[in-house]
C-alpha cells in the first residue's frame, strides 16, 4: 500500500514540473505585451523598461522559470501584472468558493443519482427504466449555462423563492473563514441561520452543475446494479435464505462508492473547468470567472497559478480516488 | 407476522426529513432587513476598485470610494454643477486667473486624528504630479511641482504655468492624503503599495472590509469634521456584474441604488413600486473615431460619405434613453453650438461623396474594433454594417479586450478604421473634451489616437487660457465649426445617465459629472 | 470470398434492425438529420436571411412572437427564428470541424504510439495525459484568447483538447490488433510499419473511433456554445447559439425568446447526437451492457 502510494507520488513531481514548464512557456509566448499595456498609454519607453525590470521580465526565460518555481516553495504565485495584487491571495480568496460549488453538485449528483440508479435497475425494462435512460441522455445534452438561466429565471425571478445570485446575503456578516466554505464554515460556528441562507445561494448553481454528472452515476449505478443482481455469488447467498435487502445492501454499496469514485474522477476536471459558466450567471465569485479574466487579459501569472492549482487539484484526486479505489478492491493494487 | 423491519422505518424518516428540508430552503427570501440600528445603503455595479490609491485610480467605482473617504480643496455640486467649499473654505483667484489662494478649513481632520494642513495639500499636488498617473493629466501643464506653496499651516497658493479656465472644476479630482501616514509607509514607490489597500484620508466615510471582486463597505466615521449630512451609517458597493440582476435586486429591495443600468432594464422598471428612475442629459459622448491618416479612412470624402449613410435613427433605437450629438461637443456644456448642421442619413449626399472620393463604387473592406463585452458598442458596429452595405462596403467587426485597443492606437498603421469611444467629461467645461480628444498632443492615446489639425489645435489651446467667457464661446464654436468639415468621428449619441433608486433613499440630487460615483455623505434612508 | 462478404452485409443488416427498433435512437436519428438538413439549408429556409448576415431593423425591437416573427425580435430588430437556423450551420459545421480534428489527430497520434510501442508510446502518452491534467474548457478558452477571434481558432483551440481520448482508444485498439494473424502475414510479405498501420490495422479499428466521433458531436457542439457564451472566439454578426444566448441574458425576463429559444435549439441539437450516439454504440459495440 505504501509503496503503491509513493510510486504515484514520484510520479506526480514530474508531471507538475512539466505542467509548470508548459504553461510557463506558453505564457510568455503569448502575442501581445502586457507590460506595455499595464504600463499605461502614457508610458514612455523608460516607464515600460523600469515595470519590465519590477516584474523580472527582462531577465532570460529560464532564469524567470526557476525564479518563478522559487517563489512557488515559498508561496509566492507571483502578481498580477494588471491589478497588481498577489495572485496567492486571489486564489485564497476564489478557489474555496469554487470548491464548494463543485462538491455541492458532486453531492447533489450523489444523492439523486445513485437512488434514481437503484430504482431504474429494479425497474428493469419497464417504461420507467427507458424514462431514465431519456431523462438521463437529456440531462447530459443540457447545456449548464442554459439550465442555470432557466432555474434563475423561475425560482429567482418569477416566484422570488431563492435568491437571485451571489453566495451570501451582503448586509450579514460572513462566518468566521475555518475553511472558506460557507455552509461548513456556518456549521462550525454553529450558526443555523448562516447555513440555511448559504445553502439557498448554493443550491441553484450546485443544481446546475450537478446534472451530467447526476445523470451519469444514475445510468452507471443502475448497470452496476444490474450486473450485481446476475452474479453467481449473489444468487449463491439468496438461496442460502440471506434476505434480498442485506444483499442488495453490501454489493449494491460497493458499487455505489465504486461509481461515485468513477464519475468524481470523470467529473471533477469537467467540473473544475466549467464552474465559469455558471459562475458568470450566478455572480459567485470563484475561480472561473477569476481564471476567465486573466485569460482574456494574457495576465501570466494569474493564468498560470490558476492552471497549476487545478492540475495538482486534479492529479490530486485522481490520486485519493486510485488509493480508495485499492482500498475497496484489492486486485488493483498489484502494480 | 415480520417485525417491523429498522429500514423500513428509518426510510419515511429520511424522506419526510429530505422533504422538510427542501422545503425550508425555498421559504420566500426575507425582505431586506436592517441589522441592529444600522443604516446600510446598498450600491449595486459592474466595476471593481482594485486600487485605493488617490493619486493612481480612475474609473467611476474608484471615484466612488476616493471622493467619500478622501477630501479635496473643492467639491461639485448642483446642476450645471459648481465648485463648494470642502478642504476649502475659502479662496481667491488673481483676475489674470493665473494665481489662486486657498484657505483651509481649521476644523478639518484626517482619521487618524492629525489636522489637515497646507502641508499635506502641497505634499498631496507634488506626488500625484510625480506619478503622473490617475487624474494628474487634469492638471498637466498647469500645475507643476513648483507651483503649489504652503505660505502658511492653513493657506496654500497655486502659481500655474498657465492660466487655466476650469481650474476650480478639476480640484475636486485631485484628493488630499495625510502626509505624515504616507511618508511613514513610503517604502520604495512612493507609498503605492500602501495606499493599494489603506486609506490615509479625512473623509466622511472609512473603510470596513473589501472583497476584491465582491464587496466593498465603508462605515461613517464617528468623530468626522464632517457634520451634518445623511443618517446613513454604512455603504456598501456591490459588485454585481449583470445589469439585469442590478435591476431585479432594486425591485426586491436588495439594492438601494444602481448605477449602470441599460435602456432596457430602465423600461422594465417603468412602474415598479417603490423605485424611482432619474434619467438625465449628462456629458457623455459616444462616438466613432476614424482613421483619419492611414487606410481608406485618409480619404476626406469617403469619411464623409459614411457619415451620411450611418443610420443615425438606428443608433439612437438601440441606444434607448440618448439624444444625437450635434457635433464634437456635448450638447448643453458651455460654448455648445445646437445649429451646428450635423451629418444625418442622407444617401443621396453619401453617394455623391462616395463617387468623389477614391472608392467610387465602395467595394473595400474596413474593420470596427470595440471591447467584448460592451454591448452598446456592438449594436453601434452592427448599426455601421448594415449602414455600409448600402455603400457596397464590408465591414470586419472585431472584438477586443480593452489593453490590445489601447496598444493598437499607438500609431495610425495599427489603429483600426473605426474605433467606438466614450468620452466622459469628468468636469463641466468643454476644455475636457476638446483638448482629451481633438488636440494632437494626445495622439497615440485612445482618446485620440490619429486626428492632428493644427488649426484646431490653435482654437484649443486658446480656449483653455481665455478668461473671458463670451470670448471662449466664439472660440469653441470656430473650433467645433472645424472639426465638422474635416468629419474625423462619426458622432453618434449622448446617453443619458440612468440610475434607479428606491424610493426610501433621500437626500440625493443629480449633478451632471461623475453621477455614478455616489457621493453618500448627504443620503439617508428612511 | 463471398462468404466474408454476405456475412458482413448480414452482420449491417441485424445492426440497422437492432438499432430500428430502439425508439430513442430513431428519435435521435430524425433530430441529426434535421440538424444537418438545416446546417445546410438554413439560410434559404430563413423568413429574414439578411438578419443571419447582419442587417437590422431597429424600428422592430424586442417583438414578441407573432405571426411575422415566429420567435420574436431581437434587440437589434433581428428575426430570432432566422437567427437560430443561421447558427445552425455554425454550431454544426464547427462541431464536426473540431471532432473530426480531434479525431484526426489522435488516431494518428495514438496508432504511432500503439505500434511503436516503448518509449515512443510513454512519451506521447505522458504528452496526452498532460493535457488531460488541464480541463478542457479551460485550455480552449486559453489557446483561443491567445489565438485570437475567429471560427478557424476556435476549432483548434478546442480540438487541441480532444485528440487525447482518441489517442487513448485507438492506441489500445492497435496494440490488440498488432499481434493478430493478419499483421503477421502482412510484416512476413513485406510491407513497412507504415503501410501495416494505415491500410491494415486502422481501418479494423474504425468502428469504436466513429462510434466515439458520433458520441462526441454532440459535446463539441456544446463546448462551441461554451465558448460563444463566454465570448471567446465568435465575433458579430455570426448568429452563434452560445453568443445569442451571452447577449440574450440581460433582457431576461421580459424578453425571454430571445435568450430560450437559441438555449432550446442547443439542447435539441446535443440531445439528438447523444441519443444518436448512444444508439450506435449499442449496435456496434457488444461489450457495453444494456
Amino acid at each position: 500500500m505504501i509503496q503503491f502510494l509513493l510510486r504515484r507520488l514520484l510520479l506526480t513531481i514530474p508531471v507538475l514540473l512539466g505542467l509548470t514548464a508548459l504553461v510557463f512557456v506558453i505564457a510568455r509566448l503569448l502575442p501581445g505585451d502586457p507590460v506595455a499595456l499595464a504600463a499605461g498609454p502614457n508610458a514612455t519607453a523608460a516607464d515600460i523598461a523600469a515595470y519590465a525590470r519590477e516584474f523580472g521580465m527582462d531577465r532570460p526565460l529560464w532564469v524567470q522559470y526557476l525564479s518563478y518555481l522559487g517563489g512557488l516553495l515559498r508561496g509566492d504565485f507571483g502578481v498580477s501584472i494588471f491589478t497588481r495584487r498577489p495572485v496567492i491571495e486571489d486564489l485564497a480568496a476564489y478557489l474555496p468558493a469554487t470548491l464548494e460549488l463543485v462538491v455541492a453538485a458532486m453531492t447533489l449528483a450523489m444523492l439523486v443519482g445513485i437512488p434514481a440508479g437503484l430504482w431504474a435497475a429494479a425497474q428493469r425494462d419497464r417504461w420507467p427504466d427507458y424514462l431514465s435512460r431519456v431523462v438521463a441522455l437529456g440531462a447530459i445534452s443540457m447545456p449548464r449555462f442554459f439550465l442555470g438561466l432557466v432555474l434563475q429565471l423561475v425560482f429567482a425571478m418569477a416566484m422570488g423563492w431563492l435568491p437571485l445570485g451571489g453566495r451570501f446575503p451582503i448586509t450579514e456578516d460572513l462566518p468566521l473563514r475555518v475553511t472558506g466554505f460557507l455552509t461548513l464554515d456556518a456549521l462550525i460556528a454553529g450558526d443555523g441561520h448562516a447555513f440555511k441562507v448559504a445553502c439557498q445561494h448554493l443550491l441553484m448553481p450546485a443544481l446546475a452543475m450537478s446534472l451530467s454528472p447526476l445523470a451519469t452515476l444514475m445510468r452507471m449505478m443502475r448497470a452496476s446494479t444490474l450486473e450485481v443482481l446476475q452474479q453467481d455469488y449473489v444468487l449463491t447467498e439468496r438461496a442460502l435464505g440471506l434476505p434480498q435487502r442485506l444483499i442488495l445492501l453490501k454489493y449494491v454499496a460497493r458499487n455505489a462508492v465504486s461509481s461515485t469514485l468513477t464519475v468524481t474522477g470523470l467529473y471533477f476536471g469537467w467540473l473544475l473547468g466549467g464552474t465559469v459558466l455558471v459562475e458568470t450567471i450566478f455572480d459567485w465569485p470563484g475561480l472561473g470567472l477569476y481564471a476567465t479574466k486573466a485569460v482574456v487579459t494574457q495576465d501570466f501569472m494569474p493564468i498560470i497559478g490558476v492552471t497549476l492549482v487545478i492540475g495538482t487539484l486534479f492529479v490530486a484526486a485522481n490520486l485519493v480516488i486510485d488509493l480508495l479505489y485499492g482500498v475497496i478492491n484489492p486486485k488493483v493494487r498489484q502494480p | 407476522m415480520r417485525p417491523n423491519h429498522p429500514t423500513e422505518v428509518s426510510r419515511r424518516q429520511v424522506l419526510g426529513a429530505a422533504g422538510a428540508s427542501l422545503a425550508s430552503l425555498v421559504m420566500p427570501s426575507q425582505a431586506f432587513a436592517q441589522q441592529g440600528g444600522r443604516r446600510v445603503l446598498v450600491i449595486a455595479a459592474t466595476q471593481d476598485i482594485p486600487n485605493f490609491d488617490p493619486h493612481i485610480a480612475t474609473g467611476y467605482s474608484a471615484s466612488f470610494l476616493l471622493r467619500n473617504v478622501y477630501d479635496s480643496l473643492v467639491r461639485v455640486e448642483g446642476n450645471p454643477p459648481k465648485p463648494v467649499p470642502s478642504l476649502g473654505s475659502s479662496w481667491t483667484a488673481t483676475p489674470d486667473g493665473r494665481s489662486y489662494t486657498f484657505k483651509l478649513n481649521t476644523l478639518a481632520k484626517f482619521q487618524n486624528g492629525k489636522a489637515v494642513t497646507a502641508d499635506d495639500v502641497v505634499y498631496s499636488f507634488k506626488r500625484a504630479i510625480r506619478l503622473n498617473k490617475g487624474n494628474a493629466w487634469m492638471i498637466q501643464g498647469v500645475v507643476g511641482p513648483d507651483s503649489v506653496t504652503a505660505v502658511d499651516a492653513s493657506t496654500v497658493r497655486f502659481n500655474l504655468l498657465k492660466p487655466f479656465a476650469a481650474f476650480l472644476q478639476v480640484l475636486p479630482w485631485i484628493w488630499v492624503v495625510s502626509k505624515s501616514d504616507v511618508e511613514a509607509n513610503a517604502g520604495a514607490d512612493d507609498g503605492q503599495a500602501y495606499l493599494r489597500t489603506q486609506v490615509a484620508g479625512s473623509g466622511a466615510f472609512k473603510v470596513r472590509r473589501a472583497e476584491a471582486g465582491n464587496l466593498y463597505e465603508i462605515e461613517r466615521v464617528a468623530d468626522s469634521w464632517h457634520k451634518g449630512g445623511g443618517n446613513l451609517t454604512g455603504v456598501i458597493w456591490r459588485i454585481v456584474r449583470e445589469t439585469a440582476s442590478q435591476r431585479l435586486l432594486m425591485q426586491r429591495g436588495e439594492a438601494h441604488i444602481a448605477v449602470d443600468l441599460t435602456s432596457e432594464d430602465m423600461d422594465a422598471l417603468k412602474d415598479k413600486p417603490g423605485v424611482v428612475r432619474v434619467i438625465e442629459p449628462e456629458y457623455r459622448t459616444f462616438s466613432i473615431k476614424l482613421n483619419t491618416r492611414n487606410g481608406p479612412m485618409a480619404d476626406l470624402d469617403l469619411r464623409k460619405a459614411v457619415s451620411y449613410a450611418t443610420n443615425y435613427k438606428g443608433i439612437l433605437d438601440a441606444a434607448g434613453y440618448a439624444d444625437l450629438m450635434i457635433g464634437p461637443l456635448p450638447s448643453g456644456i458651455l460654448g455648445h453650438n445646437p445649429q451646428l448642421a450635423a451629418y444625418r442619413t442622407d444617401m443621396a449626399k453619401a453617394k455623391e461623396h462616395l463617387a468623389k472620393s477614391k472608392y467610387p463604387n465602395g467595394g473595400i473592406k474596413l474593420t470596427f474594433v470595440y471591447v467584448t463585452g460592451l454591448e452598446q458598442q456592438r449594436r453601434f458596429g452592427l448599426v455601421m454594417l448594415d449602414s455600409l452595405k448600402q455603400l457596397n462596403i464590408e465591414l470586419d467587426i472585431k472584438p477586443m479586450i480593452w489593453p490590445d485597443m489601447v496598444a493598437a492606437c499607438a500609431s495610425p498603421q495599427t489603429f483600426p478604421d473605426l474605433f467606438p469611444v466614450y468620452q466622459t467629461a469628468n468636469y463641466g467645461d468643454p476644455d475636457n473634451i476638446a483638448f482629451a480628444a481633438y488636440h494632437s498632443s494626445r495622439n497615440g492615446n485612445w482618446q485620440n489616437a490619429v486626428y492632428a489639425n493644427p488649426e484646431v489645435d490653435a482654437l484649443i489651446e486658446r480656449g483653455r487660457t481665455e478668461a473671458d467667457e463670451g470670448k471662449r464661446v466664439a472660440i469653441y464654436r470656430d473650433m467645433q465649426q472645424k472639426v465638422m468639415a474635416d468629419a474625423p468621428d462619426i458622432f453618434g449619441v449622448l446617453e443619458k445617465r440612468k440610475l434607479a433608486l428606491r424610493d426610501n433613499v433621500k437626500g440625493f440630487s443629480f449633478v451632471p459629472v461623475a453621477s455614478n460615483a455616489i457621493e453618500c455623505f448627504g443620503l439617508s434612508l428612511s | 470470398m463471398t462468404a466474408a462478404l454476405s456475412a458482413r452485409r448480414e452482420a449491417w443488416r441485424r445492426a440497422v434492425y437492432r438499432f430500428g427498433r430502439s425508439g430513442l435512437s430513431v428519435t435521435g436519428l430524425v433530430l441529426v438529420l434535421l440538424l444537418l438538413f438545416l446546417s445546410v439549408f438554413g439560410p434559404w429556409l430563413a423568413p429574414y436571411p439578411e438578419h443571419i448576415t447582419g442587417s437590422i431593423s431597429t424600428a422592430a425591437r424586442f417583438g414578441a412572437p407573432s405571426a411575422k416573427h415566429w420567435f420574436g425580435t431581437n434587440e437589434m430588430g433581428q428575426d430570432v427564428l432566422s437567427l437560430v437556423l443561421g447558427g445552425a450551420r455554425v454550431s454544426v459545421l464547427a462541431g464536426l470541424a473540431v471532432v473530426l480534428l480531434g479525431a484526426a489527430v489522435g488516431t494518428v497520434v495514438g496508432a504511432v504510439a500503439g505500434y511503436a510501442g516503448g518509449w515512443t508510446d510513454e512519451l506521447l502518452m505522458r504528452l496526452s495525459d498532460l493535457k488531460l491534467t488541464i480541463p478542457g474548457l479551460f485550455l480552449a478558452m486559453a489557446v483561443a484568447a491567445a489565438l485570437g477571434p475567429g471560427i478557424v481558432n476556435m476549432v483548434i483551440a478546442i480540438a487541441l483538447s480532444w485528440w487525447p481520448g482518441y489517442a487513448r482508444l485507438v492506441r489500445g485498439e492497435v496494440m490488440a490488433k498488432k499481434e493478430e494473424l493478419f499483421v503477421t502475414a502482412a510484416r512476413a510479405v513485406g510491407a513497412g510499419p507504415g503501410r501495416i498501420v494505415f491500410r491494415h490495422i486502422l481501418p479494423n479499428v474504425m468502428t469504436p473511433v466513429i462510434v466515439k466521433m458520433s458520441l462526441d458531436m454532440g459535446f463539441a457542439i456544446l463546448t462551441v456554445a461554451s465558448l460563444g457564451f463566454i465570448g471567446i472566439g465568435v465575433k458579430p454578426p455570426m448568429p452563434e447559439w452560445g453568443l445569442l444566448l451571452s447577449v440574450a441574458r440581460s433582457y431576461m425576463p421580459d424578453f425571454w425568446w430571445t435568450a430560450i429559444f437559441p438555449g432550446l435549439a442547443i439542447f435539441l441539437a446535443v440531445f439528438g447526437f447523444n441519443l444518436l450516439g448512444d444508439g450506435l454504440r449499442d449496435v456496434f459495440d457488444p461489450r457495453s451492457k444494456r
